[in-house]
């Protein structure tokens, strides 16, 4: 008890980012305070829309001068029908109290569990940043896996599942679709329907072979 | 010596799951490794783009069979977070007690699954037979042994049965007594101390940035847990700190993330108790399902535009669901369900961590990472 981060010291090192975030990046980006609230605890978090063109700077900031250690989930979103985008890439980022330890007498100790003790960039925080894509044919954006090596995973499952570019990435390859998939297949993309209309595609027809031509684009 | 490649799996006992991993030999010394992941993949999120926000509960049990609570839980609170429902304390309590008992659960199927690893079969049939108790308790609350679909968004299903928490208690206490007969037969076995002692070393700033995250961030000593750091639930409110390991300058091996599991389940244990104390309205009072103390109502649609998310201490490290709302049917159904993976993260860094060990160390390296192949292929 009186051991957990409160909300209130989470809630001031998030709006320490987010007036550093607009100060230091006014033209390209806007940072905000939101809050999360799963079951009956609220929790703040720094919301940030970035421009695709400096989200490498962006994040290589976040790293460098606000100890943002931990790359958590980069999602692909697929928006066929929305006015001012096509895709979008949401990733969320986390700062880790203490990512290195200290070291006495050969031994690792860890920091006290006691949170009130916790006071700057070593109070965790959640980050979502937002990038909107406005290309249809070919999404791209620029790849973070050097900077956070834990991105590197994540954007290979985007490229796979969603099929969001990400430049400068090395390696990328299929991680859970099989390796001689079709190029340009990416199942998250909403032209791939689960359902026609009168019948659910993946129980009543999995291989689509009842599927004809004049169904395509009836939805239900 | 010549080099070559050899292919663990996809039918390996190493593996505990199903995936291959391509080890690169020179003799008996592993040099490079690579996972290759999908063979279990079954497009988990884009089934749940056509499943309402009620259905989507059993889809998210079905992540990972050793520990279908968590991820059913975690699921639950980024959907409350999008249709934002403010859910009775006497429910959280409830939840509570429901993922601890199942992060217990997961982690002796962990043990009872690393035992036969590095050569204790004894250990296994021991935490098999613990892991029993933990989920006959479970089956009382969400009526099936392995995946409960028991939170519900606004609360949960049912409430505690009556006799619950002395049932409960008293397992509990007999489970805080048999761990101390497995640190018994484990750490005094010298076999098991040679297995993992110095083996498989991994470190702290090193884990933090390839996003590994769970127990086996802990074991190396970093103080982090996603219920101390953005305490959700009421773990703000239950007395628990977070069980931390102090390794060695070179890094956390496998017995470091062998003891800050087994630590974890004496910190659960602790938690359910203190929980079934605390609980608004006592432990033995039973509510009806559908009772406004333990589900509130929740709106059956998200509207385009509303997102939710929520990150989520699994048994196995962080797991975080992000949803946005406004799919088909006005909204009934998400636009977009997104899953992190604890260990589809942590895999590739656990193949990285062998480079240099022998190759009869790949089980207990790959082991003491605690691999679920459910949740990495969804």
């Amino acid at each position: 008890m009186g051991m957990a981060v409160s909300n209130k010291q989470t809630t001031e090192a998030v709006e320490a980012i987010v007036a550093a975030a607009n100060a230091e990046f006014s033209d390209v980006l806007s940072a905000e305070v939101r809050n999360q609230a799963g079951g009956n605890r609220k929790s703040a978090y720094v919301f940030l829309q970035v421009e695709a063109e400096s989200w490498r700077k962006v994040a290589k900031w976040l790293k460098k001068s606000q100890a943002i250690d931990y790359c958590c989930m980069i999602t692909g979103i697929h928006w066929p029908d929305a006015k001012d985008m096509s895709w979008q890439v949401v990733i969320h980022l986390m700062r880790f109290a203490v990512s290195n330890p200290p070291v006495s007498k050969g031994q690792v100790n860890p920091v006290p569990t006691d949170a009130s003790k916790l006071s700057g960039k070593d109070i965790p925080v959640q980050i979502e940043v937002s990038i909107k894509l406005p290309d249809g044919r070919s999404p791209s954006v620029p790849s973070v896996a050097d900077v956070w090596v834990g991105a590197d995973w994540n954007e290979k499952e985007t490229w796979d599942l969603v099929g969001i570019e990400f430049e400068g990435h090395e390696g990328m390859r299929r991680v859970l679709l099989p390796h001689d998939s079709p190029t340009g297949y990416h199942p998250l993309q909403k032209q791939h329907k689960l359902r026609y209309h009168d019948f659910n595609e993946m129980y009543d027809d999995p291989q689509g072979f009842m599927r004809k031509p004049v169904d395509i684009g009836k939805v239900k | 010596m010549a080099e070559m490649w050899i292919s663990m799996g996809p039918q390996h006992p190493m593996t505990h799951g199903l995936w291959t991993l391509k080890v690169k030999v020179d003799g008996e010394t592993v040099i490079d490794t690579e996972p290759d992941l999908g063979y279990i993949h079954r497009g988990v999120e884009k089934i749940c783009e056509a499943r309402d926000f009620t259905q989507i509960t059993t889809y998210c049990d079905r992540l990972c069979y050793a520990s279908a609570n968590t991820w059913s839980h975690a699921y639950i609170y980024a959907a409350e977070d999008l249709l934002e429902v403010e859910v009775p304390e006497r429910a959280e309590y409830i939840r509570l007690i429901a993922v601890e008992l199942q992060r217990i659960a997961s982690h002796l199927m962990w043990l009872g699954a690393y035992c036969p690893d590095v050569g204790n079969l004894t250990g296994m049939v021991w935490c098999l037979r613990e892991r029993e108790m933990m989920m006959d308790l479970l089956q009382e609350l969400g009526g099936s042994r392995l995946h409960y679909n028991f939170p519900r968004v606004g609360g949960v299903k049912r409430d505690l049965p009556i006799g619950f928490a002395q049932r409960c208690r008293a397992k509990l206490k007999l489970f805080l007594d048999r761990i101390q007969e497995y640190e018994a037969i484990l750490d005094e076995s010298t076999i098991f101390l040679i297995r993992t002692q110095g083996v498989g070393y991994a470190k702290a700033a090193e884990m933090v940035n390839h996003g590994v995250s769970g127990p086996n961030i802990r074991a190396a000593g970093v103080n982090y847990d996603v219920r101390w750091a953005h305490p959700y639930s009421v773990y703000d409110e239950i007395d628990w700190e977070p069980a931390i390991e102090r390794p060695s300058i070179k890094g956390s091996d496998c017995y470091d993330r062998y003891r800050v599991r087994v630590e974890e389940m004496v910190m659960s244990a602790r938690m359910v108790s203190d929980a079934l104390d605390k609980i608004p309205g006592g432990a033995e009072t039973h509510y009806t399902s559908g009772d406004e103390a333990i589900i509130a109502k929740a709106p059956q649609r998200a509207a385009e535009g509303q997102t939710g998310f929520h990150h989520f201490e699994d048994s196995r490290g962080e797991s975080c669901f992000y949803l946005v709302g406004g799919g088909e049917g006005r909204g009934k159904y998400p636009y977009r369900v997104s899953i992190r993976s604890p260990m589809f993260i942590t895999l590739p860094y656990a193949a990285k961590c062998m480079i240099g060990y022998k190759v009869a160390d790949i089980p207990a390296i790959m082991g003491s990472f605690d691999p679920c192949i459910g949740e990495t292929d969804r």
